[in-house]
């Protein structure tokens, strides 16, 4: 077990409140002044399954989750089982014991204590705050505050029963794990949640998004928040209708972004050629599940990095960024909202589960965020396609005296429709500079994350497998060279060349090696191996951090 | 006040029915302003097809999208800027099938759009398919045996969808048409207008001449409007419903601009540094 790290884990069926004693529990972390990370396992149904929720705090930043818990709490016979093989050295497993006789552990009897209330299966939730509560010493008021402001329903019963809980394992393991305290609370958001918020502070004014799994958070964070930042959240009919309802916001001047999934993507592909074409700025989040199709809705995987760049018929500029953190989620999400207006192209924030719905602490600095500002026409007859040496022809948006037109089809510099050969060519030319002077902006700005190392090998990884890599880095005490390259399209080659001819190791999520080939190919860097897992589960640090080691050897 | 007009060489067929549309909108348009309202703020929007040349040939801003996309384009442009007056053109191919979904959805919601929808019950530019609008039969270049699926009533299928305004007009009277199309630019909802116009290769003006009738009175409720528009042949012209419900855009942010009331980067960075207190 990694020394300076504790991992509290919580299981039970879907609908018994396991994610909220999750969140509940970093909250207690956070306030105790410690970093957390927390990421919940859910099916893709409502009621019954296993879900749970596992939630790592050290005294350290710490990027991921720890799968080795010191405290696990299951609710069920079924949690129990799957948890079994979850336990650190010293870790103590709590079971419910009216589910089951165990030889192993404490049990509780978790469901005869919670019958006595009227609202049962919400108790067990409570339940595992209070059993947390003791472990670790926790005060009986602190507990209290937590409970009555975490579960404001039926409060006097939940300090009730939490008090019972709590007394129940006191004997046996209270102040078991004693938390150093620090001295500054951090918030804890989602990476979902800083993307909203990236976005907003870039500028967005409008969100458009079909429910789909691991986007559909930012839909809900950013229709609760609509009204307070004056932003247009609406859920239409398709993913077809999201990137084109997009585009036509675009057309007005609207910051606009939508949100989705692959299978969402897919059907936006059209959408995104045509904005591609008319030159709409528009920023689509693509948080990745394992496919193909309907794949597993509710885990990770990221196998759509080589369908991001190349998606749409056509020739045209598709931007693409992955966040390698969730803070930095925050940051990129603002610049690349600020880039397809600087540059009147589709820009794709490529992004997945674990990334989108994991929650940690953070510290974030909205000042620094991106603003997206267009380059704006100013005076004399208007031409929508106007050549230009950048090739960006300057925007206007209706109501105007000059006409505006955007055109799917070739179009003149007015937006005509052509089909004359000479025009047509000037026009692919002059889309086409954009993607060179996109190029010369991006040399000017932080493109890759390098954390220099000592090893005689490099780490390369890309998204939220970066996090994974840090922690696991941090198990085994490794320190080779970690490289994550936050922009894929275009793929920043010039500060990858330093490192084509060292021993370089890629670790991601995709069977096929889809970074592992992005980064031979096109950055040509020679490739030592490549780590690769595709369960639909993030890496696990101590797992990952053995076979890093092994191949480091 | 030929202003209306682009200089694009005009591509559809001698005798089309689509000139006689162009005429009609930029008839309505004229007269509109003439009531007050302003130039600059309409927008268009068109799909793919004959009917979507249009884009070409009226000198007003908006977007050329995809083929059956035209109405999103339309409903987001609107949700954008309330204030723009956004017209969407199609055709019976583009809005019925590739597009249907986008079509009922932007009626269900009543978004405050005009929808005309130029119905020659043919794949014209493809030449010669058959359309969601194309009676039994039809033995194009798809169906050399003849189509056996029945047409769609577009106007009780819009009524259904819960458009707030619905006719039918006719590409051969442009008096009709363009008050059609004034009353329901006018129209505060989804107003939704079928034209009946002739693709000239595939139809005869002849065909509908002889056939177009005028409904008698406008029907008074949404259940006799159904029986009407059921009823009624395919031919007959006049408003079949029109009625008031909330607007799509009133009710997601109500007397709200969401580019003219765009919140200040400063206003925003203290409201998200509020958001990230522990």
């Amino acid at each position: 077990m990694v020394n300076d790290v504790f991992t509290f884990l919580v299981g039970g069926k879907a609908g018994e409140g396991v994610k909220k004693a999750g969140s509940v529990a970093a909250h207690i972390f956070s306030s105790l002044g410690h970093h957390i990370f927390q990421m919940d396992d859910y099916m893709s149904l409502i009621r019954g399954g296993h879900n749970f929720s596992v939630v790592s705090t050290s005294d350290r930043w710490i990027s991921s989750q720890y799968m080795n818990a010191d405290l696990v709490v299951n609710f069920d016979r079924r949690s129990c089982e799957t948890h079994a093989n979850h336990l650190a050295k010293n870790a103590i497993m709590i079971y419910n014991s009216d589910e089951q006789e165990s030889k192993e552990g404490i049990g509780v009897p978790l469901s005869s204590e919670a019958k006595k209330y009227p609202m049962k299966e919400l108790m067990y939730g409570v339940g595992a705050v209070a059993i947390l509560s003791s472990t670790i010493g926790f005060k009986k008021e602190e507990m209290n505050e937590i409970i009555k402001n975490e579960y404001p329903r039926g409060i006097e019963n939940n300090i009730e029963f939490a008090d019972k809980i709590y007394e129940l394992v006191r004997n046996k393991c209270w102040n078991r794990f004693p938390l150093k305290r620090g001295n500054m609370e951090r918030k804890i958001v989602t990476g979902n949640e800083l993307i909203g918020m990236g976005a907003i502070a870039a500028g967005l004014n409008v969100y458009y998004s079909y429910p789909m799994t691991p986007a559909s958070s930012i839909l809900h964070f950013l229709a609760v928040h609509a009204q307070d930042f004056g932003l247009a959240v609406m859920q239409p009919e398709s993913e077809l209708a999201v990137i084109n309802l997009a585009i036509g916001s675009a057309f007005t001047g609207a910051k606009t972004m939508v949100g989705t999934s692959g299978g969402g993507f897919a059907l936006m592909t059209e959408g995104l050629s045509l904005a591609g074409m008319i030159e709409a700025p528009v920023l689509i989040i693509l948080s990745q599940r394992p496919g193909p199709a309907t794949g597993l809705p509710t885990y990770s995987e990221q196998a759509d990095l080589l369908f991001a760049l190349t998606a749409g018929h056509g020739d045209f500029l598709r931007i693409v960024a992955s966040p390698g953190t969730i803070e930095e989620a925050f940051y990129l999400s603002a610049e690349m909202l600020n880039l397809v207006w600087k540059y009147q192209t589709p820009g794709i924030l490529l992004t997945d589960k674990q990334l989108s719905e994991c929650s940690m602490t953070v510290e974030i600095n909205p000042s620094l965020a991106k603003w997206a500002q267009p380059k704006m026409h100013t005076k004399g007859p208007y031409r929508r396609y106007l050549n230009t040496e950048d090739g960006i022809s300057p925007m206007l948006f209706s109501p105007s005296n000059d006409t505006i037109k955007w055109n799917s089809h070739e179009h003149d510099f007015y937006g005509i429709t052509t089909e004359n050969p000479e025009i047509t060519t000037e026009m692919h030319d002059k889309r086409y500079k954009k993607y060179g002077s996109l190029v010369d902006y991006l040399k000017k700005q932080k493109t890759v994350n390098i954390n220099p190392g000592e090893y005689p090998a490099n780490i390369i990884t890309y998204g939220s497998t970066y996090m994974s890599v840090l922690e696991a880095l941090k198990y085994n005490n490794l320190n080779p060279t970690v490289i994550q390259p936050i922009f894929l399209n275009p793929l920043p080659i010039w500060e990858l060349e330093d490192f084509k001819e060292e021993d370089n190791i890629v670790v991601e999520q995709s069977v096929s090696g889809q970074f592992t080939s992005l980064i031979k190919e096109k950055a040509g860097l020679k490739i030592k191996a490549s780590i690769r897992q595709y369960d639909g589960r993030p890496f696990d640090p101590i797992s990952l951090s053995n076979t890093i080691k092994e191949v480091l050897k | 006040m030929d202003d209306l007009k682009t200089n694009a060489e005009v591509t559809w067929c001698p005798g089309c029915g689509n000139f006689a549309i162009r005429t009609s909108v930029q008839n309505a348009i004229i007269a509109l302003e003439k009531e007050g309202m302003k130039r600059d703020n309409f927008v268009m929007t068109s799909g793919i097809g004959c009917h979507a040349k249009i884009f070409d040939y009226l000198n007003l801003s908006g977007i050329y999208g995809l083929h059956g996309r035209n109405s999103s384009n339309a409903e987001g442009i609107k949700i954008a800027n309330p204030d723009l007056k956004v017209i969407t053109f199609s055709g019976d191919g583009n809005g019925l099938a590739e597009g249907l979904e986008h079509t009922l959805f932007a009626a269900k919601r009543n978004q405050d759009i005009t929808m005309i929808l130029h119905n020659n019950s043919v794949y014209a530019l493809t030449t010669g398919q058959y359309s969601p609008l194309t009676d039994p039969g039809w033995k194009g270049p798809s169906t050399p045996k003849g189509t056996f699926e029945m047409p769609f009533n577009a106007v009780s299928l819009l009524i259904e969808a819960g458009a707030t305004f619905v006719a039918r007009s006719y590409s051969g009277d442009i008096k009709h048409l363009t008050e059609t199309l004034i009353k329901a630019i006018k129209h505060k909802g989804f107003s939704f207008i079928e034209v009946l116009q002739p693709a000239v290769p595939y139809h005869k003006w002849e065909e509908y001449k002889d056939n177009i009738q005028y409904l008698d009175k406008q029907p008074d409720s949404h259940e006799e409007a159904m029986i009407t528009a059921k009823k009624a042949s395919k031919f007959t012209t006049g408003i079949f419903y029109q009625t008031e419900r909330g607007l799509f855009h009133k009710g997601l942010y109500g007397d709200f601009n969401p580019i003219k009331n765009s919140l200040s980067r400063e206003k925003r960075i203290e409201k998200i540094k509020e958001l990230l207190k522990p």
